[in-house]
């Protein structure tokens, strides 16, 4: 039976009709139609799917829909600023070479931004232990690391 | 040419900003109205017979618009290099990837819960796994009608007197390796979308990093469907990696073509992760004898290996993997000669595909390997027998390569200075450190008749520049490359630079991204095109401004002549000026190039390449001699790359092809059991996170290939190549045991110390 | 995708009430068990009963040892510090689970709950001596963790109960503790074998005194040894050893061979054979059965030894940097 509930989407209240059984990245992708958010596995092992509720990085493919209900969600495409401008993390993904075929990125950036959030200077280890669930065929996550140091206030080393 | 203003820069990719913002198109966010979904029932059984299939109920499902078996495929098509692989197979299935029915549904839903409607009655036969065993006398056969379980491809390259050779050699070591399965796990997995227009012209929306070799294979299967002489156009959307897995097409995009075909409308398949895992075709496992020699003074004599491949039950591009292998077999190090043989053979395993390094890595694990026994046999530091016998510019292999350029004693000179070489060999203290060189083709590689790549270059009124380029780009920065290179020629500005990449209708005809030959191949026929349009546009504003061309330069999209700065004319002027005139013109070039790479003759040899890449990585391991668990403590990966056109790019090839080959090393297998894969998830195929990057170091070498676009050469493939070799030399450095099959797991090292330690014990005690 | 109907009752009652009055529910935490067992279709429950939005369920309590929630996660335990510092192998395991995403939703009930023989937390807990609270339509009652635990994912839980936390008995400045996760990667893993050691120790039957004479940077072996005339006695002791068998488990003999004695490495060696020859560790794809016996040696020691350490010089009283030859205050 369809449901309809209320969240918060990019700083945007969102009242959507969901099926109970839909997990929150369904409903970004075929409901919504906000298609940056990826699909890698659907297991919670490559977080491709990441997204950020109430400031914690998740994995919405595991996310039972109804429970993004009256919470904040934060997806890849409400992290532009209003101009159009690049968030700082967009960029220096941009400027470190960070993003090969792009498929992790959404999810990459993610996990980051969350982690900036709550810890303004991370240390290199702080950030490899939050991206570890993020995978990167590509990169080899190098220049990735290197993007979100040079946000991280750390610069590089 | 100090005074490039784009090529060798630091230019961000083209595409990152909307791979960023998530505003890329992969296939999977593709929807195309009135589309259906398609879904693949395959066997439950690696080896069986099929006794009934009945699909009456997944009909009846609502929503199931079409549901096709073997007796749907028309003309008993097969695809695949040697013919031997139908879209759906019927009577027999051979492998637990055995596609025997699709359907097409309104819904992904609706389509999975259709494949559980399908009934199906299997007779199981008894399978065959080890391809060993599949070559022995008598052994069940995966294909009957081929009459031998051993491919008829033989492959065998013989240099020189290996026999004389080896009677010869000082020193001389024999031994045994083998590599595992292992797969790309490219994090969009694959897909595509088939559409029929209404005189049955073919869109195929696809992953392909072959687009005009996939057109050609459709085409011809839409032949065998009885639509002979319709058109195919293949429009890529972002890809969401490839390393080999797209360089072939796949029994789904056959499915989809027929499901289509019958139902009349866009028919969408998306692998799901598991099926991504064991549906697509991986790096074969190889089982490879090798000797190797040299003499007193640590020269190399020969170098001899036999190898076994499982080709799993069909044939694609894995089968074809010894040709390539054959390149660091008779050409890594000055070795006279060379003897090498390979079989592949088909079991009812999963089957082979082209994987980054396109079977190099198999092979230089045995070389690199054995390269070391064979220094300890005669005494040698190994670096120093590496060195003794390090390939050099001017030199012409045994298989008749011609090398050009080539910095591998410069690479081998980083390696040594950044690992302290020296200081840290031999301590015997549970760190070591190891090494392993590379050669790989730099560029391209004459695998079909054409290694081409054609360029059209067109400019509008306002100066700016559409590049059309048969290249794919599959995340390595092909793109970007391009236009760096046309805006370098052209001196415009690199924003001004729209490449055009991805759709076969408008896009000129290239052979496909593989053999790391992007940047070499489409490089120098952008470089063609981007010259002749320069030359267009100079003559017309030579005439203009009263100059002779040759006095004219471009820089920032203004000409001006180099004798009196102040005569200058924006080329937006030179264009309008040309367009707006009656019997006007437009500025339009195209190129087409085919390097002067050869074919192999009948005895494989051949110069199969231009130019030669070269790479040295060097490793310092620290092993745990309890937990017999290995440490990366540092990595040094330094390429002859030619000329770094964006240094930033090609440390993000090295970086990606390094951790991708410490996987390779360490951890990455793909379990089978009777043939079915055991650890198709990303929890169990051990594929590295961030916290599995060791210390790493990218040395970029420049050797400035004249051949090259600028002095550049390829890239996208070495960086994985020797590094599980010179992580198996690390370990024997560390704790002297040395490994010979990957991947090199804990399990593996500890057992390999304990028994050191009882023969030690045992040793001591005689 | 499934088809079920979703609940979210704000209190434990509710919790309870709804799934006594619904046919084929099932609890719902983090979900990283449940929608992974869903999607797989391991299985199909008509109904799911969310634990997320149960009032005050998320809170970690200290006083009278330590109160965990029914909906405490990972990420929870991991940033709370008075946890890192007294239920350090709580932290070690908790750390370790699967990834930052799996953490930040994903509880310790609900680990201890699904009852993999490889749940990260389990080992700590029944190290720390963990009971689990439980409230279901007959009331409530508190197991003891290691009777909690029957089998391969089944454990002491009657039709509708719910776990509404864990009670941890207070463990003063001389208890430490350690988790080791033995794992093929960094991250993203499950262990090949997990070992959860606590011990309490005693010098020469009184307390350990002046911590800070071990603020040295040199290894704990060596650090035992310069101890040896102290006397050192293991006061009490837990193993327990995750991946060993169909569920996590004690190594008792091991325990029984500790206490009381002066603690040496050597000694430690011995009970980490000892230790070894009670687990019962499988082939799978995961691992071989005598690799993870061997494991099983080498990391019990080793956790042992982390915890001595633990004990002997916690984190904060580490200068680093500081040479432990150099310092005026270590004996030796
Ligand atoms: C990618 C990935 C990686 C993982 N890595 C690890 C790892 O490294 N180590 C590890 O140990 N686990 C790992 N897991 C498994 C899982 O994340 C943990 O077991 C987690 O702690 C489960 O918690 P949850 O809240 O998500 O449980 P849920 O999935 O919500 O529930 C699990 C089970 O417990 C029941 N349950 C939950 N809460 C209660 C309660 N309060 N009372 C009664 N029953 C309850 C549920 O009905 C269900 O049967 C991983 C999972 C994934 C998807
Ligand atoms: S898609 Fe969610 S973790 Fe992979
Ligand atoms: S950029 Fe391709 S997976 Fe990360």
């Amino acid at each position: 039976m369809k449901r309809e509930i209320t969240f918060k989407l990019n700083n945007e209240e969102r009242k959507v009709e969901v099926d109970p059984g839909w997990t929150l990245l369904y409903v970004l992708r075929e409901v919504l139609e906000l298609m940056g958010t990826k699909e890698g596995c659907g297991y919670g092992e490559c977080g491709a799917c990441t997204v950020i509720i109430d400031g914690l990085s998740v994995n919405s493919c595991l996310y039972p829909i109804l429970e993004a209900e009256g919470r904040a969600v934060t997806t890849i495409e409400g992290l532009r600023a209003a101009s159009g401008e690049l968030h700082p993390l967009q960029q220096a993904f941009v400027n470190e070479g960070a993003v090969q075929c792009g498929f992790c990125t959404a999810g990459m950036i993610m996990s980051a931004k969350a982690l900036i959030d709550e810890n303004e200077k991370p240390t290199e280890d702080d950030i490899k232990d939050n991206i570890a669930g993020n995978l990167c065929r590509c990169t080899g996550y190098v220049q990735i690391i290197d993007a979100i140091k040079t946000v991280a206030g750390g610069g590089r080393t | 040419m100090s005074d490039l203003t784009t090529v060798g820069k630091k230019i961000t990719k083209r595409d990152a900003p909307l791979k960023v913002t998530g505003g890329a198109t992969y296939i999977q966010d593709l929807k195309i109205p009135g589309m259906l979904y398609g879904g693949i029932l395959y066997s439950k059984y690696a080896h069986a017979k099929i006794l009934k299939l009945d699909t009456t109920r997944a009909e009846r499902l609502p929503g199931v618009m079409a549901v096709i078996t073997a007796a749907d495929v028309p003309n008993n098509f097969r695809f695949g290099i040697m013919k031997d692989n139908p879209p759906l197979k019927g009577g027999r299935v051979r492998s637990t990837r055995d596609e025997i029915a699709a359907v097409a549904a309104v819904s992904a839903e609706i389509a999975a819960a259709a494949l559980e409607l399908i009934e199906v009655e299997y007779e199981e036969l008894p399978g065959i796994f080890d391809p060993l065993e599949a070559m022995k006398e008598g052994a069940p056969l995966v294909h009957e009608e081929m009459k031998s379980n051993i491919l008829k491809m033989p492959w065998k390259l013989i240099c020189g007197d290996v026999e004389a050779a080896k009677k010869e050699s000082a020193y001389v070591v024999s031994d045994t390796f083998r590599t595992q399965w292992v797969t790309h796990c490219c994090l969009g997995t694959s897909g595509c979308i088939a559409a029929l227009d209404t005189s049955n012209n073919l869109t195929m929306y696809s992953n392909t990093q072959i687009p005009s070799l996939a057109q050609n294979d459709y085409i011809e299967a839409l032949a065998a469907f009885g639509l002979k002489g319709r058109r195919v156009r293949i429009i890529q959307c972002t890809i969401g990696g490839g390393f080999g897995s797209k360089l072939d097409t796949y029994a789904y995009e056959y499915i989809a073509i027929l499901l289509a075909m019958k139902t009349r409308k866009p028919v969408k398949f998306i692998f799901s992760r598991e099926e991504e895992f064991f549906a697509t075709s991986p790096r074969q496992c190889s089982i490879t004898k090798i000797s190797q020699g040299c003499d007193k003074d640590g020269r190399l004599t020969f170098r001899e290996m036999e190898m076994v491949l499982d080709n799993g039950a069909y044939t694609s591009w894995g089968a074809t993997t010894p040709s390539v292998m054959m390149m660091p077999i008779s050409s890594l190090y000055k070795v006279p000669n060379i003897k090498y043989v390979a079989q592949c053979v088909y079991t009812n395993n999963t089957y082979s595909q082209a994987m980054r390094g396109y079977g190099n890595p198999q092979a230089t694990f045995a070389i690199e390997s054995s390269l070391d026994q064979l220094a300890e046999k005669a005494g040698l530091d190994p670096y120093e027998l590496r060195f003794r016998n390090a390939n050099e510019p001017g030199e012409l292999t045994p298989q008749n390569f011609q090398v050009t350029s080539c910095g591998m004693k410069e690479c081998m000179a980083e390696v040594v200075k950044r690992l302290d070489w020296k200081g840290k060999k031999g301590n015997g203290n549970g760190r070591g450190v190891g090494m392993a060189s590379l050669i790989h083709v730099g560029g391209g590689a004459r695998v079909y008749k054409s290694d081409g790549c054609g360029t059209i270059i067109k400019m509008d009124d306002r100066g700016k520049v559409d590049v059309l380029t048969g290249a794919t780009e599959i995340g390595q920065g092909s793109e970007t490359v391009l236009a760096q290179i046309v805006a370098e020629v052209l001196g415009v500005p690199i924003d001004d630079i729209n490449v055009i990449n991805n759709d076969t209708d408008v896009c000129p005809w290239d052979v496909g991204a593989h053999a790391s030959r992007s940047t070499f191949v489409a490089g120098n026929s952008a470089l063609g095109a981007a010259r002749k349009i320069r030359e267009q546009m100079l003559a017309v504003a030579a005439q203009n401004m009263g100059e002779d061309p040759a006095s004219l330069d471009i820089k920032n999209g203004v000409v001006f002549s180099r004798n009196d700065k102040e005569k200058s004319l924006p080329l937006s002027k030179v264009l309008r000026k040309v367009h707006y005139t009656s019997g006007g013109k437009m500025f339009m070039a195209e190129h087409f190039y085919d390097p002067p790479n050869e074919n192999f003759d009948k005895e494989f040899k051949g110069n199969l390449s231009v130019s030669y890449a070269y790479g040295v990585h060097g490793v310092e391991v620290e092993v745990d001699r309890e937990t017999g668990q290995v440490k990366i403590l540092n990595y040094i990966a330094a390429h002859d790359v030619g000329k770094a056109i964006n240094p930033m790019l090609l440390e993000g090839q090295i970086y990606g092809g390094g951790l991708m080959g410490i996987g390779y090393a360490l951890g990455e297998t793909m379990i089978y059991e009777k043939g079915r894969l055991k650890n198709g998830n990303f929890l169990d195929y051990k594929m590295p996170t961030a916290k599995d990057v060791p210390p790493v170091q990218a040395v970029i070498v420049e050797t400035d290939e004249q051949a090259g676009p600028f002095g550049a050469k390829g890239i996208g493939e070495p960086g994985l190549v020797p590094t599980a070799p010179a992580i198996a030399n690390a370990i024997y450095d560390a704790v002297g045991v040395r490994i010979k099959d990957l991947p090199i797991t804990p399990e593996k090292v500890l057992r390999a110390l304990q028994e050191k330690a009882q023969a030690d014990t045992g040793r001591s005690g005689a | 995708m499934t088809r079920f109907e979703y609940h979210k009752p704000h209190t434990i009652k509710e919790a309870i009430g709804l799934m006594g009055s619904l046919e084929n529910a099932k609890f719902i935490a983090g979900g990283t068990d449940v929608m992974v067992l869903i999607k797989r279709k391991k299985i199909a429950p008509a109904h799911l009963i969310s634990l997320r939005n149960i009032n005050d369920f998320s809170s970690i309590d200290i006083g009278d040892g330590l109160q965990i929630g029914g909906g405490v996660t990972h990420s929870d335990i991991v940033a709370n510090e008075f946890i890192q510092k007294r239920y350090s192998a709580l932290t070690d395991a908790a750390g370790k689970v699967g990834s930052r995403q799996i953490r930040n939703v994903a509880t310790v009930s609900g680990n201890i709950c699904n009852a993999a023989p490889s749940a990260d937390t389990a080992c700590p807990l029944l190290v720390l001596d963990a009971d689990v609270k439980i409230a279901g339509p007959k009331g409530e009652r508190q197991v003891p963790l290691d009777d909690f635990f029957l089998g391969a994912n089944r454990v002491d839980l009657g039709p509708g109960e719910v776990v509404t936390g864990f009670h941890l008995p207070p463990f003063g400045l001389n208890t430490g503790s350690a988790y080791i996760k033995h794992t093929r990667r960094q991250a993203m893993d499950l262990p090949m074998v997990g070992i959860a050691v606590r011990v309490t120790i005693r010098i020469g039957g009184s307390e350990i005194g002046c911590k800070d004479a071990f603020c040295t940077i040199d290894s704990i072996s060596n650090i035992l040894r310069r101890l040896e005339d102290e006397e050192l006695r293991c006061e009490d002791v837990r193993i327990a050893m995750g991946v060993v068998a169909p569920r996590p488990v004690r190594a008792r003999k091991a325990e029984a061979a500790l206490k009381g004695k002066v603690i040496s490495e050597a000694l430690f060696e011995e009970i980490a054979e000892i230790a070894a020859s009670e687990a019962q560790p499988r082939d799978s794809i995961r691992g071989e059965a005598w690799y993870r016996r061997e494991m099983v040696k080498v990391l019990t020691k080793r956790a042992i030894l982390i915890s001595v350490d633990r004990v002997l010089r916690p984190d904060d009283m580490i200068l680093r940097g500081h040479d432990a030859a150099s310092c005026p205050r270590v004996r030796g």
